[in-house]
């Protein structure tokens, strides 16, 4: 096809006009179907880690085989979840800019949230290797995957939090590097809202699981 | 994005051949083989769906066909019992997810955006990734028979030593016999079978959900969709909330296998009963989203044979999203008898007994419909018919399941066997059979043979009966299900001999009915556009369907639109078009990246399985798999929808008006806005 | 109201409103965050403390689904679609929740003392 970019943008404002019912753009409608979907996902991880939580108060089918207070780092885990928190502001900002058309301040914000995204995920690492390998000089005993009932629920829950802003960074990077191809426009905002739809879902998730799963640990 | 020429032609081969902004080359020109496997045309997408769907339902028809000759006289010796388990487990899970699903998927494809007047669904390529990742998880299920023999003939030993190959854990796989020290790679293959197909149901479900709240024609209001459409639309919203419950169950499972993890390790205080929890939240919804799909074909079928409007049409409706929301809350009912406690037993009871009642509601409404109408008794009228039937007496059984005490008899029998089959082959198959019958002719413009026909569906119905009617005798004098066989002297002789002769008179009657469908595609008797006198607006386009669907624009007048249109007496009853530009029209390019992402997901089924199994680098090939899907998924996203023009050959052919311009009211529009 | 309906110029003035809105969320979901971590450490019976926790994280939830996700912008449709899913969602968690708990479901047939059975179900530790 021709490489034309004034007439790829033509025929993009051309599609742009798709006929909607409802007046919302299909990806947008989606994208919200999806993030409904993905409660009932989200949901049945937290459950799972909520019943064994319950049923084993240590943490474990046997006592003393775990110290989750101890293992806990709450500084950390607050520290990234701050880190979140803004990293979704700043999306919001992403998303804004590309309303307005203003492709430098897209990308300004979107490498914030890149950013912030990554250091949500080197403290994740950080936690992951920290908690695997316990202290035993402060009497701190590991947490694995497979040691105890907490240890599966907990990684596995976490994780696939860790995988979903894994995800995301991806995808931004994706735009980041889109956005010097010269094909977006403010046409593209709806692609960018999109992906910041997903973005901020996956900080409401944390919300969640910051206080069903880390603060719950020290009442 | 691409660009796309703005030359509009007639037929897509006569486009110059156009590069995508990644430099590779589009197949929309394409023909033939290439022609399908990039298709993003929903009509294609439904047939292929609807052919493989059959495909596999005659490969589960065996298999149940070998169960019954098993079960045929006491102390059967014609399978193992280890092959019998392999053989209900394929079975099961065959017939749900293989079978009755991507059949129901078939009609959402080629019929909904029809009759919503849509030109296609609102992502094309999606569609095609909701195929080809069907078609990918059911060959990482049935591959595991190709291994199978292979260790028969030696060629191939897992190293756990474990033989059952193919998976033998039943179509619920209910911990903890999913562990990985009591049960071999089969569960593996079966794992990431569904988990591939939970992938394809989900895509497909967005997909169909955004096309029919975004993509209606102007004056198709919410309250005038066709039964069939609503049907669509709330069997999809069950599976994108029922979904996600199986799939987290089933990567529990597999980290349990892979990974070491502890969810279902008894000894590391692992709970069985969890996996049951979360398999039927999944499973309860699922037994619905099997079955409204085909009560939506049925709320076709009737009106259009019985030659009057649906009865209480927002009753059905309303009774649908009822049943839709209710399914969501009584999944216990499958475990009452692993002491729920008081509470939650009577809880569960009580929902249940309540989601007959939209079920009685809609039968009410089916059999209003019939009242006195000029009915007609054609193929699919007699499939619709023998439905209502039959699956109230699935429902009948289902209601004494819902009381505890009494599921505490019934509970792992055949009694179960028999409420399960009446609403699954009486109510969804022969729903289907019917809708198949019904739109075949829409689909590829020729006529099914009446006779082969009645006759069929005389043998589908009768033998049905005769199979499945004694199984509750069976189960109410205590035959167990799920065992391989049974001793002579407890009385259950006769009727497993009488269910065995049954199922293969019901076996016949649906190898008829697909070889005259093969007859039929390939030298069928042509029809009009219109052979059944039909109410809604996919009878108002030509058979086959061009590939753009609608030449112009349809402006929907009211309820059962194409029926008023030729009926109405008044103008404004007419179906009106906004004439379609100069432009032509405009259609999706075809993509190969949603294939290719489904053999990545095969790819990471199969060696995942095998990596289990022991076979060297197994692992490397899964992660190439995956790699493979995900820098598919990126191509995909980087060559955008594209797009060409067609121009409608010729204007002749359709009985229209068309308006130079046409706006919507606004009160045409979805109500729910601000 | 459709972003798209409006011209491009009142659309840049409307994002400058958001704007403002969306820094004062910024501070604010700072500010529970916080109140968060601290609650946890203060003597207070288990019960308020779950409770403060819940209805915390729940205002920021719903902060961040309205307005940083639009949807105190947008179709009131996609707020109604995505409340399904999460409804669900959590009428499942709870349900199962109970379901693991038969002895205190059962117990509070008689009791009728359901909502501290609820809150006790979530606490582990106490
Ligand atoms: C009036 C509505 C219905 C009621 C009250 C009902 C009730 C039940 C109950 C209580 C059971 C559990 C029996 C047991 O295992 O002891 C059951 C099993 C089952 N039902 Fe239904 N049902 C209804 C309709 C349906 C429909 C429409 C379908 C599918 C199209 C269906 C498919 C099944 C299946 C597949 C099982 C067996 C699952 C298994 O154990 O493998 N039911 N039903
Ligand atoms: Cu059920």
């Amino acid at each position: 096809m021709n490489s034309d970019i004034s007439s790829a943008a033509t025929v993009d404002a051309l599609h742009h006009e798709e006929h909607s019912s409802t007046g919302i753009e299909n990806k947008k409608l989606m994208m919200w179907l999806f993030l409904a979907s993905d409660c009932m996902f989200f949901g049945t991880l937290i459950t799972t880690h909520l019943i064994y939580r319950k049923l084993y108060p240590s943490g474990a089918a046997e006592e003393g085989i775990l110290n989750i207070k101890n293992t806990f780092n709450i500084e950390l885990t607050s520290f990234s979840t701050f880190i979140l928190l803004m990293s979704s502001f700043l999306m919001a900002l992403a998303v804004s800019a590309m309303h307005k058309g203003q492709l430098q301040s897209f990308r300004k914000n979107v490498l914030g949230v890149i950013f912030f995204g990554l250091i949500f995920l080197g403290c994740q690492v950080y936690e992951f290797t920290e908690f695997s390998m316990g202290n035993p000089t402060a009497g701190i005993p590991p947490l694995t995957l497979s040691n105890s009932i907490f240890g599966s629920t907990f990684y596995l829950m976490t994780g696939t939090h860790g995988t979903h802003v894994a995800i995301g960074v991806l995808w931004l990077v994706a735009m980041f590097f889109y956005s010097f191809s010269g094909r977006m426009n403010i046409h593209s905002a709806i692609d960018v809202e999109v992906a910041g739809l997903y973005w901020h879902f996956v900080d409401i998730v944390w919300i969640v699981i910051f206080t069903a799963v880390y603060l719950i640990e020290y009442i | 994005m691409a660009v796309s020429t703005h030359a509009p032609v007639a037929d897509k081969r006569l486009l110059p051949p156009s590069k995508s902004l990644i430099g590779l080359i589009r197949p929309d020109t394409s023909t033939g083989l290439v022609d399908w496997l990039t298709t993003v045309d929903h009509k294609k997408i439904g047939i292929m769906y609807g052919g493989f769907a059959l495909f596999f339902f005659l490969l589960g028809g065996i298999e149940a066909l070998l169960i019954r000759l098993q079960l045929m006289y006491p102390g059967g010796t014609v399978v193992s019992a280890q092959t019998y388990n392999q053989l209900f487990t394929m079975h099961g899970t065959t017939m749900v997810f293989l079978a009755v699903m991507p059949l129901n998927a078939a009609f959402f494809n080629f019929v909904m955006p029809l009759q919503i007047g849509a030109r296609d669904v609102a992502f094309p390529r999606l569609n095609a990734l909701g195929l080809w990742a069907f078609v990918a998880g059911a060959l990482i299920l049935n591959l595991s028979w190709l291994f199978q023999w292979a260790q028969v003939f030696g060629w191939f030993t897992p190293v756990s030593g474990q033989m059952d190959i193919v998976p033998a854990i039943g179509w619920f796989g209910y911990a903890p016999i999913t562990g990985k020290n009591y049960s071999g790679i089969g569960t593996d293959f079966w794992i990431f079978g569904l988990q591939v197909l939970g992938v394809a149901s989900l895509v497909g479900s967005f997909n169909f959900i955004t096309t029919i709240i975004n993509m209606r024609a102007p004056g198709m209001t919410m309250m005038r969709l066709p039964l069939f459409t609503w049907m669509t639309l709330i069997t999809s919203f069950l599976i994108i909330f029922a979904f996600p419950a199986i799939t987290i169950a089933l990567v529990e499972l597999m980290f349990d296998r892979f990974f070491g993890t502890n969810f279902y390790h008894v000894e590391m205080g692992g709970q069985p009963i969890l996996w049951q929890h979360l398999f039927w939240i999944f499973g309860h919804p699922e037994v619905y989203i099997l079955i409204l799909p085909t009560m939506g074909i049925v709320s076709e079928i009737l009106p259009t044979f019985a030659r009057k409007p649906l009865f209480g049409y927002p009753m059905v409706v309303f009774s649908g999203a009822v049943i839709g929301f209710l399914g969501f809350a009584v999944w216990s009912h499958h475990m009452f008898t692993t002491g729920l406690g008081v509470v939650a037993t009577a809880a569960f009871s009580l929902l249940t007994m309540a989601i007959a009642v939209p079920t009685g509601v809609k039968i009410l409404n089916w059999i209003g419909t019939l009242w006195g109408g000029h009915i007609r008794f054609s193929v699919p009228m007699v499939f619709a018919l023998g439905f209502i039937w039959m699956f109230m007496m699935g429902g009948f059984s289902g209601i004494m399941h819902s009381a505890a005490p009494a599921d505490a008899q019934q509970q792992d029998s055949y009694f179960v066997v028999a409420h399960f089959h009446y609403v699954l082959i009486g109510g969804a198959l022969l729903a289907i059979l019917g809708g198949l019958y019904f739109w075949v002719p829409k689909i590829f413009g020729r006529m099914m043979s009446e006779k082969v026909g009645y006759i069929a569906a005389s043998a589908i119905i009768i033998g049905f009966n005769v199979a499945f009617f004694p199984m509750h005798y069976l189960g109410l004098t205590g035959m167990p299900r799920r065992t391989h066989t049974y001793l002579a002297g407890f009385g259950w002789e006769t009727w497993n001999f009488v269910a065995t002769i049954g199922a293969f008179v019901l076996g016949i009657g649906v190898l008829m009915v697909i070889i005259d469908l093969i007859r039929t595609v390939a030298s069928g008797k042509p029809c009009g556009s219109d052979p059944w006198d039909a109410r809604t607006l996919e009878w108002s386009l030509p058979s086959p369907v061009p590939a753009y669907n609608f030449a112009h624009n349809p402006v929907i007048p009211g309820r059962d639109a194409w029926w008023l249109h030729k009926y109405g007496k008044k103008p404004e009853q007419e179906i009106e078009y906004e004439k379609t530009g100069p432009e032509g029209i405009h259609m999706p390019s075809q993509s190969w990246w949603p294939l290719v992402s489904s053999v990545g997901l095969l790819v990471v089924g199969v060696a995942m399985a095998l990596h289990s199994a022991g076979v060297p680098y197994c692992g490397y090939v899964a992660i190439g798999g995956l790699g493979l899907s995900v820098v598919s998924f990126f191509l995909w996203a980087l060559e955008g929808p594209g797009g060409y023009h067609l121009t409608p050959p010729d204007d002749g052919d359709e009985p229209q008006k068309v308006l130079a311009s046409y706006t919507p009211e606004p009160s045409q529009k979805l109500e729910l806005t601000h | 109201m459709n972003a798209h309906a409006l011209s491009l110029e009142s659309l840049i003035k409307e994002e400058a409103k958001r704007y403002h809105a969306f820094i004062n969320l910024a501070f604010i979901l700072a500010i529970l965050t916080s109140t968060e971590i601290v609650i946890i450490f203060l003597p207070f019976a288990s019960w308020l403390i779950v409770t403060s926790l819940v209805v915390l994280s729940l205002v920021k939830f719903f902060c961040v689904i309205l307005w940083f996700m639009h949807l105190i912008y947008d179709r009131i449709l996609l707020f109604l679609l995505f409340m399904s899913g999460l409804l669900i969602a959590v009428g499942t968690v709870i349900a199962l929740m109970f379901l693991f708990s038969p002895n205190d479901l059962d117990r509070s047939l008689f009791s009728f003392n359901t909502l501290s059975m609820f809150f006790n179900s979530f606490c582990f530790v106490a």
